[in-house]
């Protein structure tokens, strides 16, 4: 029997908002959420965070697990651990001052993802090119880098798994590097570290959420790009109209961002775009993504390299947690490209010296994914599939959704497994 | 005139609709029958777009169920086979599923232009598809021969102008049997 609560790792959800009108059970990829007695209730281990939900939902009872600018004070030291989806929301503007912003508003350190993306990037190419002759991963091989594709994969598609490019995803190359680098100095000191992520999605898991044994050191909080938003654009306003730019020190390349494209990463295709790959997709969108997902599991696609997923329409530019509209932002990438050029800071001799090194080697084991889920539901026998026909065939049913499912296929199943009552259905009750 | 596969005798216990050992043989004993699941898909033809649903219908259902991933991929490429020779040669069809405990059985059957010569058709390689099926990628002429190194039993039927039956048998190993 699953657990069933409100609120996931992921997402909050607020009861007394909830109007009870279902508009997010179709949407939800894993089938995760029920109306109960005129609320949405949730199966909290099957939430992948895609944020879906948050989208859909009217009445915004639905949220990210993500604080506010609030919880920056002067006793502890804050990282920031910035998505190059942020540099998006400000059309016209350089990255770096956009990072510069997020210095006045407190943060001590601003970390610059693009430039492990890059070194993803490279490491990606140099798997993909040694794979051609190794035959190691199956083709098509799958970008790592939405977290909510993987998570989909092991969920719904756990044959792909072998498919996902096993290269540390650049969200874990960052971390590696802060850890190493940056923060032991701090801790020398006795000074409290807290590492910040600001993102345009609700991926990034809850801490709470974890148990206790579990929790990051130094602390994680994810910050939405919407939650800083407000904050940030007044001193990226004051930045860019002041005579004598403030002067922050760094130490380290990816303290800043040097180039005027790094947003482009953000964009659906912005992976693929400057990879030495001729052979690669990059699909955006969450119907998209289980629509290809289904047909590599047919087989096909085997002559394409890599694919890129993005389970939001237009790419990252489109998370749910963006303060600007994705058109309108990506307009402002495609500009910020045609001005910059594609074009990497990074030497690919390093990057490949650290690869055959094996730092980009992930050691989880794919298959362990699957396990993220909690106890999955029982596999239907033929008896309880032919019992799920007859119901289906008894309540003859539209999807309407009025019994709290998001379609009757689901509903049925319910039904049979005990989790619901036939008569909840208005075809059934009507008779 | 009526042709059928190579190799095949009257011996076979295909095809399988008229001789349902299983179920006899229950019957007779008075032992309760084996539970059964049929399910059959309309497929449209020369939809492109749309085509490969009713076999991602099919291993979306044997996903659900307690399957061995290796068969359900197996399965899945043969219905998308005979789809996709459907949708490229057939008229409208219908792909169809039967299952029990023992035995899982496709059958994809047609109202299209027939097959004339069953043995060249299955040679890998041999293709009557236009340019355009090719331009799409499809076409090279390894349907058939897909279907048959990925099932564990294959009958073709075929009457000139009046349509196609392709039926595959998969034997679905014991629990436990699996290597």
């Amino acid at each position: 029997m699953s657990k069933k609560l409100t609120s996931t790792c992921f997402v909050r959800f607020e009861k007394e908002l909830c109007a009870g009108r279902g508009t997010c059970l179709p949407v939800c990829p894993t089938k995760a959420i029920r109306i109960k007695t005129k609320k949405a209730v949730r199966i909290v281990e099957q939430c992948i965070g895609c944020g879906q939900c948050i989208r859909v939902c009217r009445e915004r009872a639905v949220s990210a697990a993500t604080e506010g600018p609030e919880v920056l004070n002067d006793d502890h030291i804050a990282i920031a651990l910035v998505s190059p989806v942020l540099y998006a929301q400000f059309p016209g503007v350089m990255p770096k001052d956009v990072l510069l912003g997020l210095r006045q508003m407190g943060f001590q350190h601003t970390i610059d993802m693009s430039y492990f993306l890059e070194m993803f990037q490279y490491a990606a190419e140099e798997f993909i090119s040694r794979n051609r002759a190794s035959g190691q991963a199956p083709w098509p091989l799958i970008s790592p880098i939405c977290p909510v594709v993987v998570r989909l994969i092991a969920f719904k598609f756990p044959n792909l798994l072998p498919n996902v490019l096993p290269v540390l995803r650049p969200v874990a190359l960052m971390a590696r590097e802060v850890k190493r680098r940056l923060i032991p100095e701090y801790l020398a000191r006795d000074q409290k570290v807290v590492l910040y992520y600001i993102n345009p999605c609700p991926t990034k898991k809850d801490p709470a959420c974890l148990p206790a044994d579990k929790q990051p050191d130094p602390p994680e909080i994810a910050l939405g790009i919407n939650d800083i938003y407000p904050q940030l654009i007044k001193h990226v306003d004051q930045i860019r109209s002041a005579d004598a730019i403030p002067f922050y020190q760094t130490r380290f390349e990816y303290e800043t961002c040097a180039t005027g494209n790094a947003s482009l990463w953000a964009m659906s295709g912005g992976e693929i775009a400057d990879m030495d790959i001729d052979r690669s997709l990059a699909v955006s969108g969450m119907d998209e993504t289980i629509q290809y997902l289904e047909k590599i599991e047919l087989g096909l696609f085997q002559d394409i390299e890599y694919i890129e997923f993005r389970t939001c329409r237009e790419g990252c530019l489109g998370g749910v947690l963006n303060a600007t509209d994705k058109y309108l932002a990506k307009s402002a990438v495609q500009k910020m490209v045609k001005r910059f050029g594609l074009g990497r800071r990074l030497h690919r001799e390093n990057i490949l010296r650290m690869y055959e090194k094996g730092e980009f080697q992930t050691d989880k084991d794919p298959s362990k994914l699957t396990t993220l889920f909690g106890a999955r539901k029982k596999a239907l026998s033929i008896e309880t599939m032919q019992k799920i026909e007859k119901v289906l065939q008894l309540i003859k049913g539209t999807d309407c959704t009025a019994c709290g499912a998001p379609d009757c296929r689901t509903f049925a199943e319910d039904v049979v497994r005990g989790e619901a009552k036939l008569n909840d259905c208005v075809n059934i009750v009507d008779k | 005139m009526r042709v059928t596969s190579p190799g095949w005798t009257e011996n076979d216990n295909l095809p399988l609709k008229d001789v349902p050992p299983a179920r006899v043989t229950a019957r007779s004993e008075n032992v309760s029958p084996m539970p059964r699941l049929t399910k059959s898909y309309h497929i449209k033809a020369r939809d492109f777009i749309r085509a490969g649903e009713a076999s991602i219908n099919i291993q979306n259902l044997l996903k659900s169920m307690d399957f061995d991933p290796r068969l359900i991929r197996r399965v899945a490429i043969c219905g998308y086979e005979g789809e996709m020779n459907v949708v490229m040669h057939g008229g409208d069809g219908t792909l169809s599923i039967e299952l029990d405990d023992e035995k899982l059985t496709l059958e994809i059957s047609d109202d299209g232009p027939g097959i004339e010569d069953i043995e060249l058709a299955m040679q890998a390689g041999y293709s009557t598809a236009n340019d355009d099926h090719r331009e799409m990628g499809f076409g090279a002429g390894m349907g058939l021969p897909n279907m048959k190194k990925n099932s564990d039993h294959i009958h073709i039927e075929s009457l000139k102008n009046n349509g196609t039956v392709v039926r595959m048998l998969f034997m679905i190993p014991e629990k436990g049997e699996t290597d």
